[in-house]
């Protein structure tokens, strides 16, 4: 099957924002402050007459920092309770660790941000908190869902008459039967993750306002949008680049995926 | 209508040009104007919005929404012209007796809007209201709390005798100031106001809008307008409304905004130059700045232009650490303060702060607030002390920064020199966020208040000012233009400072 | 069936609960109270401090919990700590845009998605397929505000088509106010809906009883409405849930930029100002919203491809 959009394509479109995210800070440009919005440098001055392109560099880091970093956190803790909760004897655990979850369900995981974000003001680390707590329930059953697969199958049952450990059935085989279904959703949920914290970020409720960050500046350079449009297209080309890119890689692993999983019918 | 009156917004350095007192005859102002005002139209106006905060009940205000709703259907006694002087409206005169203690005033023939005249009755109603202990929100409670209401009384229908517990040449002014509107007597339903204004209530939508239509009665001239919309809507939302032709007036806008409009023909920029102050506030009770070197240092330090046409994108006048300039009573004779990067060192090292960290306390409560602080870092940095940007809650920080913050942002709207002083420069202000406190500074103010003689006051509160600049906790950097936009159809919108006269007043407003 | 809608609503009760309890807190956790809300320099600490006792903030945490409790119990939501006026006519006001604006973009989004999902699904692999979704795919990689932005610049300030803002509008009068925001929350929603109704589609048509009927000669229509549809409809409609969430989150940042006094930024507004009866009664009303549409969305898909494991 011819491949949709080349491999190359999709890799560098998520490549190229995450070395600006990483390496950026650790470049530094000796420019001058100028007057805000004007054109000149390489890519003009924001609306404190800073330069755009040094912005780019440092603004990286809390725009994707903070989106993978509450991911991580999400995968990890609501990692280990789906694993749990799929791995235990007894149903009443199971019940207890899942449960609770299903109370944040019912609420729209930008206003739970957004009521965080405003309480805790320009703090990076309770936002991305409140976004992994905000996954922590749906990544719960994902993992759940896909132990109970692999828990209830002859493979473990062999295992255990094997008398293998607790630990190596359920975090070892188990735990690596759950990757699959993970890493096709991994995709999805980073670029939601990327989403949710540049819309808290966009309308203020996030980091400081003259924070360098993507998100923060396409929101604070609207207004010279038609003096200076470079204040907010480059940020913006930046994290569209990003969640495009990998948007398009998560599809081609979903797609993969599914291919083995039809061969092996 | 003379030229002179068309130039109002514009002070220029020269404080206090004496402008010839408004006495309500209308102007049209347009600086073109070939064509006679015309009748009818509806206006469209946006500020920016406070959600259910905002309020119809004239004596619970505070946002500049609603003091625009407010402005269009009641009156007050007194109101403030561009260089913040008193100006009779619906008390056509004052006169103090010799201690200025006791003042009477005579009433206009003014008409409310169920028909009912002006009365004493009415004045006497208003100001028991605002002064109502047994509701605290009441913003002007604190103002006229000199008021002695059980000796103030009616001498007939149109004279009223209003007596103060403590003497105060300064008195019409603080009639002048928010939440002091005259209601009818007996007003209780806020969501029924009748006033004296220029417009008559219709509908109010709390964060939304509010209309009204001209009143046919209004003693100054029936107003050109037939329908006036206040509405509300936050920064962006404004600057779109304006341009794409969904608000003719727009309140409060950025300099921003001002250079793309300029770029454009369809919205004009109205400025009132130099309108509020901008500044940096230091608690001089709190180390380091208890240390008047550490003050002059800093105050040395501020780079002010630059911060002008940064933090203000040039739309805006340097400031002298004064409140005011422009105003009645600055005194403009001190010279300008300056830059100096190597007496601000010296007298760092002589204090002993030198590689020394410093924590400036801002938020983004109001615009520019952040930017401003984060540029003053950088010039405070050049001289070896770390000055550090940190932030709090924008919506409680008036409130934080009168005890938290050795060093602070700090910004204040139009007002009396005075009042400025009274709400936060003596002992017992309930604002002074530099936590200034002098009782001899107390006294000589407490003496100029007295004086009736107008030169003789406006000298002392000159010494005083010149204390305060030296040895104040206030580094005013720069005064912003108040600008407001209008599409190029709106005629007769004046230039003025906030909490004037003439600001967000539709009166005398028509469309071309 | 009925013992299972009565389980669902048994644990919707305890769910509504415990979320109220979390919203208190962590309302009551925030730094400064509505009386420190309003705080303007001419309101003296002092009045402040009579403000507060006058709304019954100094009283301990559990009382005004409990009382609020037992005021919602009889249907009564309480007054606003900032307007004084009913918190049901803040939830009447703001409900009324947001739903407009939901049920406008659904209206469009589900014919849509789902002749575009069905589409793709029965080309699957074609050139249609592809085309189609690589445009749902790169659409739906650019967030909201970015799109609300560019719509703005182009179709409002630039050309002067459509009205930036709902500054002053009315939806009676002047209906084309909902254009932008639509096509803004539409972007996303379609593509993801899409999406699940061409994977529901295609694991429908690879089902081993439509091969069969297929085989048995069973007419194209019918097999797709009468076989296809429901099944490919069941994850579209969980989407269509899960929706609900994206949507709701998109229609804060429509509701900022286009100036729209809607739910979402009623409660926000609420959390700024620390106006706890508000934010506790929009917050009820969202999530009992969101519990029906949950629940709604459960008995559509058991109603289209009954299956026992959910009656247990």
């Amino acid at each position: 099957m011819r491949a949709r959009i080349p491999l190359a394509l999709s890799a560098l479109l998520v490549l190229i924002p995450l070395l600006v995210a990483i390496l950026g800070p650790l470049i530094t440009i000796d420019v001058k402050p100028g007057l805000p919005y004007e054109k000149g440098g390489l890519l003009g001055t924001d609306g404190l007459g800073r330069d755009v392109f040094s912005l780019l560099l440092a603004g990286g880091r809390t725009a994707l920092g903070m989106a993978l970093g509450a991911v991580v956190i999400a995968y990890l803790i609501g990692g280990l309770i789906g694993l749990l909760a799929a791995s235990t004897r007894h149903r009443w655990v199971d019940e207890a660790l899942i449960r609770p979850l299903d109370v944040l369900l019912p609420l729209p995981s930008l206003l739970v941000i957004s009521v965080v974000a405003v309480g805790w003001r320009a703090s990076p680390l309770a936002i991305t908190l409140a976004v992994a707590m905000v996954n922590v329930p749906t990544v719960a059953r994902l993992v759940r869902a896909a132990a109970l697969d692999a828990a209830s199958g002859p493979v473990v049952e062999a295992l255990r008459m094997q008398r293998e450990s607790w630990i190596g059935i359920h975090l070892g085989y188990v735990g690596r039967a759950v990757l699959g279904p993970v890493a096709a959703d991994i995709g999805t949920r980073i670029t939601l993750a990327v989403f949710l914290v540049a819309s808290v970020n966009f309308l203020g409720l996030g980091l400081s306002p003259t924070a360098p960050d993507w998100a923060v500046s396409v929101s604070r350079n609207r207004e010279g949008l038609l003096l200076q449009p470079w204040a907010v297209l480059a940020p913006a080309l930046l994290l569209v680049s990003f969640t495009l890119g990998f948007n398009l890689l998560a599809d081609r692993l979903v797609h993969r995926t599914r291919r083995l999983v039809e061969a092996k019918r | 209508m003379s030229e002179a009156l068309n130039r109002r917004g514009f002070l220029g350095l020269a404080g206090g040009l004496g402008l010839a007192a408004l006495t309500g005859c209308g102007s049209d102002g347009a600086s073109n104007a070939a064509a006679q005002p015309k009748a009818g139209g509806r206006l469209r106006a946006v500020f920016a919005g406070g959600g259910a905060k905002e309020v119809l009940d004239p004596h619970v205000q505070s946002l500049f929404v609603d003091i625009a709703r407010h402005k269009a259907m009641f009156e007050k006694l007194v109101e403030l012209g561009p260089d913040l002087k008193p100006l009779p409206r619906l008390a056509e005169k004052w006169e103090p007796n010799a201690q200025a203690s006791t003042w009477r005033f005579t009433l206009r023939d003014a008409t409310f809007h169920d028909g009912q005249k002006l009365t004493s009755q009415d004045v006497l109603y208003s100001l028991a209201r605002i002064a109502d202990p047994a509701v605290p929100d009441r913003v002007a409670q604190s103002s006229l709390a000199s008021l002695d209401l059980r000796r103030c009384k009616a001498i007939d229908p149109r004279t009223v005798e209003l007596v103060l517990t403590a003497p105060n040449a300064e008195f019409p002014a603080l009639l002048a100031g928010i939440g002091t509107h005259i209601v009818r007597d007996g007003f209780k339903d806020p969501t029924k106001p009748i006033g004296t204004g220029a417009f008559k209530f219709v509908s109010f939508e709390a964060g939304r809008s509010m209309v009204a239509n001209r009143f046919d009665d209004y003693w100054d001239g029936a107003a050109k307008l037939e329908e006036l919309q206040i509405l509300s809507a936050d920064a962006e939302a404004r600057a779109n409304a304006l341009q794409g032709g969904q608000a003719e007036y727009a309140n409060e806008m950025t300099a921003t905004f001002a250079r793309t409009a300029e770029a454009g023909k369809t919205v004009k920029i109205v400025a009132a130059k130099g309108a509020t102050t901008q500044a940096f506030v230091m608690k001089v009770d709190q180390a380091p700045f208890d240390n008047p070197d550490v003050r002059m240092a800093f105050k040395l330090l501020a780079d002010r232009q630059r911060l002008v046409d940064v933090v203000l994108a040039g739309r805006g006048v340097v400031g002298n650490d004064l409140f005011g300039k422009g105003f009645q009573y600055y005194p403009a004779d001190l010279p300008q303060r300056e830059r100096n990067l190597e007496e601000a060192k010296a007298l760092l090292k002589k204090a002993g702060l030198l590689n020394k960290e410093v924590e400036i306390f801002t938020s983004d409560s109001t615009a520019g607030f952040v930017e401003a602080a984060t540029l003053f870092a950088e010039q405070v940095n050049e001289a070896g002390v770390k000055l550090k940007v940190t932030t709090g809650s924008a919506q409680t920080y008036a409130k934080d920064l009168l005890t938290k913050g050795a060093i602070g942002s700090h910004r204040s709207g139009a007002m009396p020199i005075p009042q400025y002083i009274t709400d936060r420069l003596l002992t017992k202000s309930p604002f002074n966020v530099t936590h200034w406190r002098q009782p001899a500074f107390d006294a000589a103010f407490a003496s100029a208040q007295v004086l009736t003689d107008e030169t003789a006051r406006a000298a002392k509160y000159g010494e005083l000012q010149k204390t305060l600049r030296d040895q104040g906790g206030i580094i005013a950097w720069g005064h912003p233009d108040f600008m407001v936009g209008v599409s190029a159809k709106v005629q007769g919108v004046e230039a003025a400072p906030p909490n004037t006269l003439d600001s967000a007043r539709f009166d005398k407003v028509w469309l071309a | 069936m009925r013992s299972y809608a009565g389980q669902r609503a048994a644990l919707a009760v305890v769910q509504l609960a415990v979320l109220s309890i979390l919203v208190f807190v962590l309302t009551a956790l925030l730094p400064g109270d509505a009386a420190d809300m309003r705080f303007t320099e001419t309101l003296t600490p002092e009045q402040i401090a009579q403000l507060r006792a006058q709304l019954g903030l100094d009283r301990p945490a559990l009382e005004r919990f409990t009382h609020w409790f037992g005021n919602v119990l009889t249907g009564d939501l309480g007054t606003s700590l900032i307007s004084g006026g009913p918190v049901l006519d803040i939830v009447k006001a703001s409900v009324g845009a947001t739903l407009v604006l939901t049920l406008a973009t659904l209206a469009i989004v589900v014919p849509l998605a789902v002749a575009l999902g069905i589409l793709m699904g029965t080309r699957e692999n074609g050139r249609l397929d592809r085309t189609i979704t690589s445009i749902t795919l790169a659409l739906s990689a650019i967030p909201d505000f970015v799109i609300a932005v560019v719509l703005v610049a182009l179709f409002s300030l630039k050309l002067g088509w459509l009205p930036a803002t709902w500054v002053g509008g009315s939806l009676l009068t002047n209906p084309v106010l909902l254009v932008l925001p639509v096509a803004v929350l539409l972007g996303r929603t379609v593509c993801l809906l899409s999406r699940q109704v061409r994977a529901g589609t295609i694991n429908a048509l690879h089902a081993d009883y439509v091969v069969q009927a297929r085989r048995l000669g069973v007419p194209r229509r019918r097999l797709l409405l009468r076989h296809v549809l429901p099944n490919a409809a069941v994850p579209g409609v969980q989407e269509l849930a899960r929706t609900g969430d994206t949507l709701l989150g998109g229609v804060l940042v429509v509701e900022a930029i286009f100036a729209i006094p809607g739910f979402a930024t009623a409660l926000v507004d609420g959390v700024e100002t620390r106006d706890v009866p508000v934010v506790q009664g929009l917050t009820l009303v969202l999530a009992v919203a969101a519990l029906l549409i949950n629940l709604g969305a459960d008995l559509v898909c058991n109603r289209l491809v009954p299956r026992t494991e959910l009656l247990r």
